[in-house]
């Protein structure tokens, strides 16, 4: 599901960039910011970070003891992916594997749908490897299949989501 | 959201923040993001350059998934649903999958006939066919 929230995030600009006034200081912010932002990725709350849509307000700077930094509190509107346990969704299918797929959906490339979600699904293997079932319905790479979310996992390390999804209910399964 | 109670959407527990948090469906997603491209587009020769991976898979990817494209169509969409106690949640998975049935979009969205809902079959089979109107005449 794509969300839109509002964030405060505190933005650093150092010393030298500092004697810039006005616009061009709010210029220099709203740069920094946007870069911050890039570099985040995705959080384990608001899942991937897509785009700042708008800045609302920077708020006063308070100096940094140290270093001469100064910190600038910014609040602003961004869009963000996060997948939810029991939400029905549509993904493509990336690859096929003895043991399920692996589907693309949104910025997500991690999204496993096990054989063992695939109620009456059969692996058919060969040079381009498809999952079949009785009615000839076909699932193989590029297919768009319509499932449910069975969980969502937040990788610190990577700073990425891994999804387990399944067919296992009506009306899912691949889409026209 | 406590740690008892397990993440479910189906059941609309998705924690109190996103209850309350906008959502968005994929063609409101697809106008705001094909409009920061083009606007990178005018600042830069490559605006590939400046957008993360993120962006760009997800630009595809509700390129590829919006049921409607024009900004009319997508705002008279938004209207609609919004005419339906819906909450946010349910109103994009609506929005975004285009049920053609009532039993489809009660398998799509179950929270809406939950206990205490005010959706009777009547009314969800008029919103249906009031969306696939906005798709007709698109």
């Amino acid at each position: 599901m794509f969300l839109k929230t509002e964030l405060q995030w505190n933005v650093v600009i150092p010393a030298e960039s500092l004697d810039a006034k006005g616009l061009m200081l709010q210029k220099a912010i709203v740069i920094r910011l946007l870069d911050d932002f890039s570099k985040r990725k995705a959080t384990k709350d608001l899942g991937y970070l897509l785009a700042l849509t708008t800045v609302e307000k920077i708020g006063e700077g308070k100096v940094r003891q140290h270093t001469g930094d100064v910190l600038f509190p910014v609040t602003f509107s961004a869009i963000s992916f996060k997948l939810f346990r029991g939400e029905i969704l549509e993904g493509v299918v990336h690859k096929v594997l003895k043991q399920g797929v692996i589907l693309r959906c949104g910025p997500i490339e991690n999204v496993y749908l096990s054989s063992s979600k695939m109620p009456d699904y059969n692996y058919v293997p060969g040079e381009n490897p498809i999952f079949l079932n009785d009615k000839m319905s076909k699932i193989e790479k590029g297919v768009t299949l319509r499932f449910i979310v069975i969980g969502a996992k937040w990788l610190e390390a990577e700073r990425e989501f891994q999804a387990l999804v399944g067919l296992h209910a009506d009306y899912l399964g691949p889409v026209s | 959201m406590s740690g008892e109670e397990e993440e479910n959407a189906a059941e609309l527990k998705i924690g109190d923040e996103f209850l309350k948090a906008k959502c968005l469906m994929n063609c409101e997603v697809s106008l705001i993001l094909e409009h920061k491209f083009e606007q990178l587009q005018q600042m830069s020769d490559d605006p590939r350059n400046q957008v993360s991976q993120v962006f760009e898979k997800s630009l595809q990817y509700v390129k590829r998934f919006s049921r409607y494209k024009n900004p009319d169509a997508v705002k008279q969409v938004r209207e609609i649903l919004s005419r339906y106690q819906l909450t946010e949640f349910e109103l994009c998975v609506l929005g975004n999958l285009c049920p053609e049935t009532v039993e489809e979009a009660i398998a799509m969205v179950p929270s809406i006939k939950a206990k205490g809902r005010v959706h009777d079959d009547e009314a969800i089979d008029k919103m249906l066919n009031d969306l696939a109107l906005i798709k007709k005449f698109e």
